[in-house]
């Protein structure tokens, strides 16, 4: 039988992943560098999901079910947030968040 | 304790995490990103979630990561960022919240979510999808339908001709 990490190291790794995300949603300019720390944030709440589910013994399962709606809806909301950045980028030159002053064709 | 495989993915993913937001190059920055995504799956497989791994692979990888490369082939290069500046009292900022954080880690022990060593059901991959097509029916179809919805959305605000 495999020893389970302790669940700490999976939190520790979570929050580094939450900090680093916080850190790029506020000090980037670029859309898409947003939009990868939008991922990261949703990562970093999928591994904690994941991990305090493992927590009880047996394991809650509804967790795991969680998990496979949260990705599907990260995906579906970086489909929509690409389009509007392709939008953007039409529209203006540049995808810099600060500079954007149109969004309406 | 700490099992070197854990530490290897730990180490991968938030590595490829920094790298993906401080690259130069966007194309860079996408590819770090997709490998914090596999660094993830390999952490959901040390916790015994196979099925919510492989989902992530093909969803996150196979999905995301291509349509993020798509966008930043089609945006075209862009101006880079401003380099950084470091106040001192971002610096001052940042010294705090680890000290802080690494307080609260070294009074927690290292066990004290010790999670049981044999999954059993709860990890089974036929107790899985019993539980989401019996519990979580319904949601499911719900979520194909919101897809669906951001199909739509996405299709028609990237319409290459906008004339309304």
């Amino acid at each position: 039988m495999r020893k389970l990490e302790p669940l700490t190291s999976f939190f520790a790794v979570s929050v580094i992943l939450l900090g680093i995300g916080i850190y790029g949603l506020t000090t980037k300019r670029n859309a898409l560098r947003i939009l990868f720390s939008i991922e990261l944030i949703y990562n970093a709440a999928n591994l904690n999901i994941i991990a305090f589910a493992r927590l009880r013994d047996p394991p809650i399962v509804a967790g795991q079910v969680l998990v496979l709606f949260t990705i599907a809806l990260a995906a579906m909301e970086a489909s929509v947030g690409l389009a509007i950045i392709m939008l953007v980028s039409r529209l203006n030159v540049d995808i810099d968040l600060r500079k954007l002053t149109r969004l309406k064709g | 304790m700490t099992d070197l495989t854990f530490l290897a993915l730990a180490t991968v993913t938030v590595a490829s995490a920094i790298l993906a937001l401080e690259a130069r190059d966007l194309v860079y920055g996408a590819a770090a990103l997709g490998i914090t995504f596999l660094g993830m799956a390999g952490l959901f497989f040390l916790l015994d979630a196979s099925y919510v791994a492989t989902f992530q692979i093909a969803v996150y990888i196979g999905a995301v990561v291509v349509l993020i490369l798509f966008t930043v082939m089609l945006v075209g290069p862009q101006m880079g960022e401003p380099p950084m500046e470091l106040k001192r009292l971002s610096l001052l900022t940042a010294l705090l919240v680890s000290l802080l954080l690494g307080t609260a880690g070294s009074l927690t022990s290292a066990t004290a979510f010790p999670g049981p060593d044999d999954c059993g059901f709860g990890c089974d991959l036929i107790g899985l999808s019993k539980t989401l097509i019996n519990q979580y029916g319904v949601p499911l179809e719900f979520l194909s339908l919101v897809l669906a919805a951001a199909v739509i959305g996405a299709l028609t605000l990237a319409k290459a001709d906008r004339k309304g």
